[in-house]
């Protein structure tokens, strides 16, 4: 028996290496199908690998960084002082716009509640810098700069301006671990703008994104847009993910296709992403005091507003900014209540509207009569005397 | 190419290196395999740590070393991904078993030599990933075998550039 060991001692080891990797292989994926997570182990490992790794990646990324920094900044400063202004300027434009706008997205996220919509929007992000990779073109993980120690957390959005990246997998200390949304593991709820078509994006074995078991729909076209459907929790409604490259059929069903899009994002090459760590309305004290004085701002002409329409109110319209002029109430002839143009004359005298002399040129005893002194009645009797059969 | 008895070319020409080495080198190895494909994209294609396991492998003609290295950098590349744990494993395992059983029995000093081990191992390492992941997981993967070609000729050039590097570390005698 020995012997035995010793002879095949190198196969022995080699098969108990094999067989413990296939055990944990089992065992981790009997987890996955029952909708648990890594192990403690696993997640140990997980751990401890990128303990190892982050920190020589972060030196390297700062190394990198601080090298393009260096050379970037030299001619960057030669314009810098005019670029400040500028955006100091940018600066408080913005504040104000963003105050009003974020007033007015209270106002509709207080509606929105009031009709019971549950719709989640980024209210807070954090920039993170992607410092490294899977190292494998079979897993679209990569490593950013933040961890828990930010207020990074598992299944945190991770997006950039143009859409949606993925969502954080795993969270350490310093670093965390994004799942793209072109890994075969990964999946988020869309839907296509134009035909309002839902489904499941994930990634596939190529490692693009495709929208998976989608009923077979002669609308959907190539260039149609793709947005975030935010039924799955993770990523707000309406952040654009990609747009439709090819309908393929579904191998494994008939009737069905899978979408595969050409993603907004630069999944290839992200520098800087955003991680959303809040999705419930944060405002900073800058903010709030900036809301407070749009606020008090609107108030003040509102209340200007409320008084000019009272004053309309009373006043009768004649002129309707939002009529065009010959169906102006002025013109309108069917309603009697309006006064209506004067009809022609028959017999134009001095009277007449248009004949009618300007006050300005007229001056008392200008060449006309004197006014007539009241009649007495006696005076009246002698210029028209009664005739005479009347007496008898 | 001579062929001598298992026991007789462990005795004479396995290779020392310093304890250094032996803990840097696969560290720097992942490290690397993380880090360049951020600046190089294509870089992920290639398997530094696959190529660092045969190197070790062959030099130390101990096919439980080469295993257990294999086994440890496999499972470190496993853990940066976000897939199960022993996929890697299981096929640089297997490789640097295959690596070192190989490498008593062949002149491993010849240049030519690396190249073509480098390249027939980068292939099986291949197959018994797709084998792990297709077979033991029933999960999809691209099978490109143009593109595994690819992959085994990149890794036999950096086989090429890095061994002598690393050869230069040795403890002579």
């Amino acid at each position: 028996m020995e012997s035995f060991v010793v002879r095949y001692r190198n196969l022995l080891v080699l098969l108990a290496l094999l067989v413990a990797q296939i055990l944990g292989l089992a065992m981790q994926v009997r987890r996955a199908n029952s909708g648990q997570g890594d192990g403690q182990e696993v997640r140990l490992i997980r751990l401890w690998a990128n303990g190892i790794v982050s920190p020589p990646e972060k030196v390297l990324h700062h190394t990198g960084s601080g090298v393009s920094w260096i050379w970037n900044n030299y001619f960057d400063l030669r314009h810098a002082r005019q670029e400040n202004v500028d955006l100091q300027k940018t600066i408080d434009r913005l504040r104000l716009e963003q105050a009003a706008l974020l007033e007015d997205a209270k106002q509709g996220q207080r509606l929105q509640a009031l009709l019971n919509f549950e719709q989640k929007y980024i209210y807070k992000t954090l920039p993170a810098e992607v410092i490294g990779t899977s190292g494998s073109e079979q897993s679209r993980v990569f490593t950013i700069n933040k961890g828990r120690k930010d207020g990074i957390d598992r299944d945190m959005a991770v997006i950039t301006p143009d859409g949606i990246v993925g969502k954080v997998r795993d969270v350490f200390g310093h670093t965390a671990q994004v799942l793209a949304i072109n890994d075969q593991s990964s999946g988020a709820g869309v839907i296509m703008e134009s035909t309002r078509i839902r489904g499941i994006l994930r990634g596939n074995a190529q490692g693009r994104p495709e929208i998976v078991d989608v009923i077979s729909d002669q609308r959907i076209k190539q260039g149609d847009k793709v947005l975030t459907a935010g039924g799955d929790q993770i990523f707000p409604r309406g952040l654009p993910v990609g747009v439709v490259d090819k309908v393929v059929n579904d191998p494994e069903r008939d009737g069905f296709v899978d979408v595969i899009l050409k993603p907004t994002a630069h999944l290839d090459q992200l520098d800087e992403v955003l991680v959303i760590t809040a999705t419930e309305p944060q405002f900073s004290q800058q903010q709030q005091q900036d809301i407070a004085t749009s606020e008090a701002l609107k108030g003040a002409e509102a209340e200007k507003q409320k008084t000019s329409e009272g004053m309309a109110e009373k006043l009768p319209g004649l002129i309707d900014p939002n009529l065009p002029s010959d169906q102006q109430p002025l013109n309108d002839t069917s309603n009697p209540g309006f006064p209506s143009k004067p009809t022609q004359a028959l017999h134009p005298d001095r009277f007449t509207p248009a004949n009618a002399a300007p006050p300005a040129s007229v001056t008392p005893n200008d060449g006309q009569a004197p006014p007539k002194k009241p009649e007495t009645p006696k005076q009246a009797d002698q210029r028209n005397p009664a005739p005479q059969g009347d007496k008898q | 190419m001579s062929v001598l008895s298992a026991d007789a070319r462990r005795e004479f020409e396995i290779h020392r290196y310093p304890a250094l080495i032996y803990a840097l080198v696969p560290v720097l190895a992942v490290v690397l395999q993380a880090w360049l494909p951020r600046v190089l994209p294509r870089f992920a294609r290639f398997d530094l740590p696959l190529v660092i396991t045969v190197f070790f492998a062959l030099s130390r003609r101990s096919p439980i070393q080469g295993s257990i290295l294999g086994g440890v950098l496999g499972i470190f590349e496993d853990a940066l991904t976000g897939r199960p744990i022993g996929i890697n494993g299981i096929a640089k395992t297997l490789i640097g078993y295959l690596a070192a059983t190989v490498g008593i029995l062949v002149n491993v000093e010849n240049h030519a030599v690396r190249l073509i081990m480098t390249f027939l191992l980068s292939l099986v390492g291949s197959a018994t990933y797709f084998f792990v992941v297709r077979f033991l997981l029933g999960m999809s993967a691209d099978t490109n075998w143009i593109a595994e070609l690819y992959k085994a000729i990149g890794n036999s050039v950096i086989a090429l550039v890095l061994f002598p590097l690393l050869d230069r570390t040795k403890i002579r005698d």
